[in-house]
Order: structure tokens, then sequence, then C-alpha cells
């Protein structure tokens, strides 16, 4: 049996972006329940203009959009904050688009469809790292 | 030259025949194996699809457009490589893929053209599928009809297609063209579900509601509830609008339509042709309505028509409402017939055991009787309203209400509005529903936060089944418990995912097993339900005590001690993939055309290329007919047994040919190789059984003349056999898969097996035929065969003196044994159909072989472990919970490496 406790203070802030609104729907109750302050945009104009004002911890967005696509929607919140750890969600998924990606600054590449846990794990591991960079 | 002709035939065509004869052998296999291939990859497609409607996937459109691409593909591949396989011997098949697959792109484009059936429909006749055409409320009001214990109105649905064909003179061109069925067809469907509906009886009292189905945002819109009454002669019917009950905007409906509707229509000769002219004059005119008002299109209607018979007490359950604190229950409200009061009103715990939290009693009538006799008195009330205030219904019917209506919402996705009337004959029944817009009281991001802190996690693991939150009291399922004694609402906790569970999931607030897959039956089950389910939980039994309180959120994999209202409240706000989403929809819709198995009985006459409803239906067809292929190809194609095989040295008297068509044997050039050179993984066991020494044993009984002469008739035609194929047992093997025939004296079998490194494609087919006793004895030797199958756990069909059995998805070591025991079997049983003259001689026989060979054969080893195939099961139409598991969910498959 295990107790597992979370700990205070104030709580980190999320963004999602994906066009299609129920990926938007169903991934904002899973990081709430993990103390996330989740803000969800679905057109990449909205979520680019609300990085300029605001810092997030984690952005986590689609790649192939209308409009500003992923990748500038990676770099515009790499500028915002380059402490920003990016997670680019895409059901178009190339070993090109991954390597560019990552070459861009992306924490990591995930394929739809995915399981929720995948995208958990991946969030846990950005927390682990900015733990252990004291950030 | 006549020497010249035999000696160009006699040595060089000779080879040209073996070689042409391996290639097409090879062929042969190839395309078999391709199938298998095929079937498993389209069986986990399916599976993936699947769990992607439980909620495990975060998936979008193109996740749907892409696997009903790549399924299609396999699917098509299988149909083709059958065709190979048989000489093009199911042609049709490729129709019927077509006609699927048009069906799957229109769902994925948004339209309903290729739905389009029976512009009227009995209630039961609904299935998913039909959502678009009838409204998801009356798609569950269908469904529900399938759970024990919940009584459903009788009743009939003009679709929207029906509903756009009677009003069409009045539509817009535009909307008109749409109409395919024209009125006249659906009067007469309307008529004989009148009739029906009738039975016996002259006049009846009808309920019609029109529901407007939504576009995406919502699902659907009540416009109006409307009373069908008869005079009591018959000679007319009245229509009475009724009070609507899902918010003001409907109720404002229904007054404008009370200004139009007035008249009753004449008497005609049909007794139900009233009724019928009244259905057309509410349509019609509530069609007007709307278009009078000209705020918005006239949309998609359908209409329910149900019996109404009197009710002695009706009411309405909401699934979510606020009492005077802020606490959150279930309201169900009573009131008598034609009575002006606000009725009784009750409110409930959400949550098994759905305690009664409030309580609001009306005053009855003077001259009420109470149900000890007792009438109610105007004096009383007077005095102070003593004796005045019974509740119109008991403690038990409420909680059974709130039960039924906790399953509607969970099956809607959101909270409803219940229907409810009790009838004369005391039973409840349930009259309509419709989804309940409710505002939630918001859920400070602080405070669950701060619950999530505080809570103690029971455990964090296991495989999620069907996404959702929910809470209640653990109740431990035993083998003993029947499944009517599981207390409703309640969270479910077994050892295994049996498919016997079914109907407590009926019941269930959630189910956790320690044991179970993602892809089994009872996963099906789950989500066809719509019930939070985790399996694979180690320990479960131990970690969740019988009688304590825990909160499910199977999207974690996480079980709380106690109820987390907090939890509990998100979950209602956020609930994860819901028939609200158009996604959820539309994945269902798909599945509906793919999973379901309608073909089980290959027997069965339908069992044909007509016969596939669905995607399913076409891998599974074609399965059982490549293996039945297969295990006949010796005799359909007898020019094959002309190859190149070498006789097996196995030190008993019986002949064993092999052929290796890749692995399936050392690479030795002996002539007569032994057992030590079989690299077969399936035939290596098979030959120990066959070799061991104990069944051979026992002496052959002596052959009656009866016996010989009985046999006579099949003698011959086996003797007209080609003489290549008579009597010559044939071994074709790979290093994972052999298929082997054999003729004992007058016994012919096939075993066709799989056995390789993923125990998901084993499988063992066993066919056993022919006999020298008199057909009596030769069906004994059945019943034994049968018996023994049946005590290693094969899916086993007899048919006179042929028997057929079947195991698949079991562990490895089981299906060695049971491969192992078919060689024992094999031996032991040749022409034991002779000394078979009673049943007690089969019995006795049979105690014999499960005393020496089947004491030590443990059969799977978790026998009760669901490892079926997905299945959304239907039956019927429906397609839900308490389907029987079916055939082919055991026909996974091997496939090539």
């Amino acid at each position: 049996m295990t107790t597992e406790t979370r700990s205070a203070g104030p709580r980190p802030r999320i963004l999602i972006l994906d066009d299609e609104p129920i990926v938007c729907k169903r991934l904002k109750p899973t990081f709430q329940k993990m103390g996330y302050e989740v803000e969800t945009f679905t057109d990449s104009a909205s979520a680019l203009a609300r990085l300029r004002e605001t810092t997030f911890n984690i952005v986590i967005t689609d790649l192939k959009m209308e409009g500003a696509d992923g990748m500038q929607v990676l770099m515009g919140a790499k500028e915002s904050s380059a402490d920003t750890h990016v997670i680019v969600i895409t059901g178009f998924a190339t070993l090109d688009t991954a390597k560019e990606s990552y070459r861009k600054g992306a924490f990591d590449f995930v394929a739809k469809p995915f399981k929720l846990g995948d995208i958990v794990d991946c969030v846990k591991r950005i927390e682990e790292k900015q733990r252990g960079s004291g950030l | 030259m006549w020497w010249q002709r035999l000696i160009g035939r006699k040595h060089p065509q000779r080879r040209d025949i073996a070689e042409i004869n391996i290639w097409r052998l090879q062929s042969l296999f190839n395309n078999f194996r391709r199938i298998l291939f095929l079937n498993n990859a389209v069986l986990e497609d399916m599976a993936r699809m699947e769990q992607a409607l439980g909620g495990e996937y975060i998936f979008d459109k193109a996740f749907m457009e892409t696997a009903v691409r790549t399924l299609s593909s396999r699917v098509h591949h299988v149909a083709y490589n059958l065709n190979a396989l048989t000489g093009n011997g199911y042609i049709p098949l490729y129709d019927r893929y077509q006609d699927i697959r048009i069906i799957l792109d229109d769902i994925l484009a948004g339209s309903i053209r290729s739905l389009t059936g029976a512009p009227v429909l009995p209630l039961q006749a609904v299935g998913w599928e039909l959502e678009p055409l009838v409204g998801i409320n009356l798609v569950c009001l269908a469904e529900l009809r399938h759970h024990p214990g919940c009584r459903v109105a009788d009743g009939f649905i003009i679709t929207t297609e029906g509903v756009q064909s009677l009003i069409r003179p009045i539509l817009p061109v535009g909307e008109a063209e749409r109409a395919d069925a024209s009125a006249t067809e659906i009067r007469a469907g309307i008529e004989e579900q009148l009739k029906m509906l009738l039975g016996d009886r002259q006049t009846m009292r009808f309920s019609v509601a029109i529901t407007r189905i939504e576009g995406e945002a919502e699902l659907i819109n009540e416009l109006g509830r409307f009373a069908l009454v008869p005079d009591p002669d018959g000679s007319a019917v009245k229509i009475i609008p009724e009070s609507s009950f899902c918010g003001e905007d409907s109720e404002s409906a229904t007054e404008s339509l009370l200004k139009i509707i007035s008249a009753s229509p004449s008497p005609v000769d049909s007794p139900v042709s009233p009724y019928v002219l009244c259905l057309e004059q509410i349509i019609r005119t509530v069609c007007a309505n709307l278009e009078q008002g000209g705020k918005e299109p006239v949309g998609q209607l359908s209409v329910f028509v149900r019996s109404c018979p009197p009710a002695i007490i009706s009411g309405i359950i909401h699934t979510r409402a606020a009492s005077s604190g802020s606490l959150e229950g279930l309201r169900i409200t009573a009131n008598l017939p034609d009575a002006n009061d606000a009725g009784d009103t009750f409110l409930l715990r959400r949550t098994y055991p759905f305690d009664l939290i409030q309580s609001t009693i009306t005053p009855r009538p003077a001259g009420y009787r109470f149900p000890d006799g007792r009438l109610a008195t105007g004096e009383a009330a007077a005095i102070s309203g003593f004796m005045r205030g019974s509740a119109l219904i008991d403690s038990k019917m409420l909680k059974r209400l709130a039960e039924t209506a906790m399953t509607l919402e969970r099956m809607m996705g959101s909270p409803v509005a219940v229907h409810w009337e009790c009838r004369e004959e005391a039973t409840c029944c349930i009259t309509g529903l419709t989804p309940m817009p409710v505002i939630l009281a918001e859920i400070s991001d602080d405070d669950l936060a701060r619950e999530q802190e505080e809570a103690e996690i029971l455990c964090r693991t296991g495989q999620m089944v069907q996404s959702g939150i929910a809470a209640g009291r653990v109740v431990h399922v035993t083998d003993e418990m029947r499944p009517a004694d599981f207390p409703a609402g309640a969270v479910a906790v077994a050892r295994t995912a049996s498919p016997q569970l079914t109907p407590v999931l009926q019941r269930a607030a959630a189910i956790i097993t320690e044991y179970g897959t993602t892809t089994g039956h009872l996963a099906t089950v789950a989500r066809e339900l719509r019930l939070p389910a985790i399996f694979g939980l180690p320990d479960a039994l131990t970690l969740l005590p019988q009688g304590s309180e825990v909160t499910v959120d199977a999207s974690e994999t996480t079980i709380y001690r106690g109820i987390l209202e907090m939890l509990l409240r998100h979950g209602a706000r956020e609930m994860d993939l819901t028939p609200a989403d158009p996604e959820y929809r539309t994945l269902r819709r798909l599945l509906r055309f793919i999973m379901p198995l309608n073909l089980i009985d290959p027997e069965a006459p339908n069992f044909s290329p007509h016969g596939c409803r669905t995607f399913h239906d076409i891998i599974h067809f074609c399965h059982e007919k490549a293996v039945d292929e297969l295990a006949h190809f010796q005799e359909r194609r007898p020019g094959l047994g002309a190859i190149r095989t070498r006789r097996m040295n196995l030190g008993v008297p019986m002949d064993i040919r092999v052929l290796d068509i890749g692995g399936g044997m050392t690479k030795s050039t002996t002539i007569e190789p032994g057992p030590g050179e079989v690299r077969s993984a399936p035939l290596a066991v098979f030959l120990e059984g066959l070799l061991d020494p104990k069944a051979w044993a026992t002496e052959l009984p002596t052959l009656a003349f009866r016996d010989i002469i009985s046999s006579v008739p099949r003698s011959m035609g086996m003797l007209s056999a080609p003489l290549d194929s008579l009597g010559e047992n044939l071994a074709i093997v790979s290093h994972d898969y052999m298929n082997i025939s054999l003729r004992l004296g007058y016994h012919f079998s096939v075993i066709d097996a799989h056995l390789g490194v993923d125990d998901s494609r084993d499988y063992v087919y066993f066919r056993f035929a022919g006999g020298l006793a008199d057909p009596e004895r030769r069906g004994r030797r059945a019943q034994f065969i049968s018996k023994v199958l049946d005590a290693m756990e094969f899916k086993v069909s007899v048919k006179g003196d042929l028997v057929i059995g079947r195991l698949k998805l079991v562990d490895t070591a089981a299906l060695q044994a049971a491969i192992g025991i078919l060689g024992a079997l094999t031996a032991f049983s040749r022409q034991r159909d002779t000394g078979l003259y009673s049943d007690a001689d089969t019995r006795a026989l049979f105690t014999i072989f499960a005393d020496t060979f089947l004491t030590d054969y443990t059969g799977t080893t978790s026998p009760a472990i669901d490892r079926h195939t997905p299945n959304l099961g239907q039956t019927g139409n429906s397609g839900q919970a308490g389907a029987p598991d079916n055939a082919y969910s055991a026909t996974i498959i091997g496939a090539e490496k």
C-alpha cells in the first residue's frame, strides 16, 4: 500500500494546442488532476498570442494545423521562455519531422494515437528534469 | 511408337508432376499462412480501435481514417487469399467487402446514406449504428432492454428518413430530395407496428415523443410529447399534448403546439388508421411550427411511439441534482395520475447503496387509499397532516430506479432525466430519457488538488480497459456468487476477467480484476457499458477488502480509499470520452460494422459470403473455410498425392509420411527419419503422445462380421479414392506448423496445429470421422472422442460420427499437452468403435483413457481467464452486454513469421 503526496506551492502551467478539440478535452482533466493549471487552444494564433503574454512550464502542441504549424509554435514557446519544455504530438509522424522537432528544441515527439500514460510519463520526465535543474 | 510414349511419360513427366505439385502445395500453404497472418493483424487492429473507444488512446479523426484504410486493405487481402486457396470459390466475398467498405467510408464522411434501412423500426431493432437516424436517447433505451431487471416500454421509431418522407410535400425541394422511402411505405410501416403493439386489442392509448437530433454540439432536443387517446367506441383518436420535461424551451414549444393541434381524425375502416393520421398530423404540425418560428431549420426529427397503458404512479429521475445543501444526489419524483400536487420527491446518493438523503412526501388527497387499506381524510389534513403522507414508492423501488438511471447515465455519458411509470401489474417501466443539461458547481482546482494530496492510494497499477471514475463499496465476486446477488452499484473485484462476469458488469459501478486482458470479451462488455474497468491488478482481492469504500479512477488505473467527492464531481464534469463527443460516436458507428461477429456456427445456413455483415464476419468466414480446405486438401487435390515424401520410422505399426515445407525436420537425408529428427514443434509433441506405449497397450477388439458388412459402403467409397491418398498418413510440417492426415483402418482424422513463439497465434484443429462398426457404435466412439476433447476444453461439435474440435488462445503448455494427448488418442481410439455396444462401454472407455492420459492434463493454467478476441458480441441487434461468448472469439490463429 502506498500513499503519495504532492508538493505544495504555485501550480505549474501547461498549454495544450491541438486543432482537434477532442485532444484538448481529453488531456486537460488529466493534467488538472496532476496539479497543473491548464489552458487549451484549438488555433495556433491564439496560442502564440498567449505564449507571448505568459510563461508556461510545458507546451503540448499538435504539428499539422491551419495557420502557424507546430514547428512555429515550438519556436514561439522557446522564444518566449527557453525553459519551457515542448512536447510535439502528431498524427502524421515521420522521421524527418521528429528530427526537425528535436533540432528545434522539442523535449519529446509523440505520434498519435497515444496512450494517456505515454504523455503523462513524458510530463513526469520533464518534472524530474526540472527538479534536477532546480527549476 | 507406344514404347516411346511410355518412356516419354514415365520418368520426365513424373518429375514434372512432382515439381508442379510441390509448387502448388507451397502456394496452398502460403495462402493459408497469409490468411492466418492477416487475420491476426485484423484482430489486433480491431482491438486497438476498441481500446481507443474505451478511452485508452488519445486519438483524432486521422486515426480513424487510417485505421479503416489499413483494416479494409487487410480484410480485402484475406478474401483474396481465400479465393486463391480455393480456386476462386468465394467470389461473392468481394461484394460483401465492398458493401461494408462503402458504409465505413460514409460514416467517416459524416453521411448516413448507407445506414438508411427500414424507416419504421421496433425499438428492439435499434443498435448504436442507427444513432444518427433515431437519436442517442432511443439507442440507450433500446440497449437498456438487454439489462436484466430493467423493463422498457414497448414501442417503435419513425427514423429521421421516415419523418422526412412523411413531411416531404411541405419541405423545400432540396430537403425533400433526400427522402428516399415513399410516404405510403412509411404509413404501411407505422400501421404494421401499431398492429403489433395493439395485439388482440382494438384500441389503446399511445404516447408520442418527437425528438430533434442535433449536430455536434448537442445530442438531441426533445420537442414535445403527445398522447393518442382513443374514443371509447374506437371510432376516433384524440391528440392530447403532454408537458415536456426537458426544460423551458421545450415547454414553450409544447405550448405553441397546443394552439395548432386540435382536430381528431375521422373514423376510417382500419382500426389503426386514426392513429396513423394523428401521428402524421403531429409531425406536420411540429414541422410547421418550427418553420413558422423561423428561428432555426426543421432539422432531423425522429418519432418514438410507445404503448401507454394506465399508470398507477409515474415520475422522473434526474441523475444529478442538488439538495438544499451542497451535496449532489439523484432525485426521483413520483406522482399519482392526474394529481395536481408536486408529488413525492426523493434525493438519494449517486453511489451504491443509494442511501436516501432526503424525502418530501406530499399529503394525499382525501379519499386516497393507503397500502394498508385506510383512507386519507380531510380531518387529518385539517389537524396536522398526520396520516396523509405515506410515500408512493418504497425504498426498494427507489434503489432500483436509481440503479437503472445510473446505468443510463453511464451509457449516455452525461447526466440524464429518465421517465418511469409503474403500471397495474406493479412493474416499473422506463418510458423515455433525455440528456440533462446540468451546470455543475465549479470545482476548485485547489480543492481537487488538496483532496488528491490527502487521499490514500490503495493501488496504482493494472491495465485500463474503460476510462471513468466511480465509487462504491467493494464486493468480491466469487465463483459461487449468483449475478443477481451482486449488489447493484458496488465495485466488483474478481480474480479473473471471465466472460461469466458479464451479468455482474451490468450491475456494478466499476470492475477490477487480478487477471485478464484488455482485448478479452469482458473488456468489450465493459466498454459497451462504459463501465470503469481495470484488469490485471495484482493482489486486488487483498488490496481492496470486501466492504471497503473506494474510488476508482480507471483512467489513471488508481484506486483510492474512501469516496473522493471532488474527484467524482471532476469526473462527472469532464468525462473522458463520451457519446457527446463526435469522435466517440463515429468510432462506435464504425465498430458496429467491423467488430460484431454474426457468423458463429459454420454449420448454419447463413454461414456464407452473403451472411457476412461485418469485417469480423468476413475474416472469420475466410479462416473457417481455409482450415476446411486444408483439412480436406488431400481429397480435393488428389494430384498432390504424388509429391515426394519420406516414410517415418516410428517403431509402431503405423506409417506416416512426412513432407517438410520449412524447418520441420533436420537437414539429414535419412531415408526413414525417426522422431529424433523432427524439428516441427507440434509434430514433436504429437508423436510423443502417439508413441506412448500406454496408447498401444490394450488389445484391439475382434471385428464381428456385422461390423465389416456395415462398413462396406463407406470403405468402398474410400477405396474408390486415388491410391496415393488412401491409407497414406501424411504429415506436412514446418518448424511451427503441422497438418497431419491419418487413416487408421477406416478412421480418418486430421490434426492441423500451429505452435510457435506467440501463444496468441497458436491453435489446434482436430477432425475425426469414420470407423468400421455400425452407425450406432461409430456414434458412441464419436461421443467418446468428444468427451476427451471436452475434458481438454476444446470447442467441440459432433455430427454423427464426425467430431470436430478446436482449441485456441490457451497457454502454450496447455496446447502442447493437448496435441500430445491427441497423439495418444489417435493410437488409443483405433477401431474402438467395434467394442462400444452400450453407452456404459463409452463411459468405461473414457474412464480408462482419462485415468491413463488426462490425469496430468492441467488444461489452461487459468481456465477462467478471458483470453478471447474482442468482440461486440451481437445478439440480435444489441451487441451489448450479455452477448454470448462467440465461436470466433477463440479463433486468433497462427501466423507467418
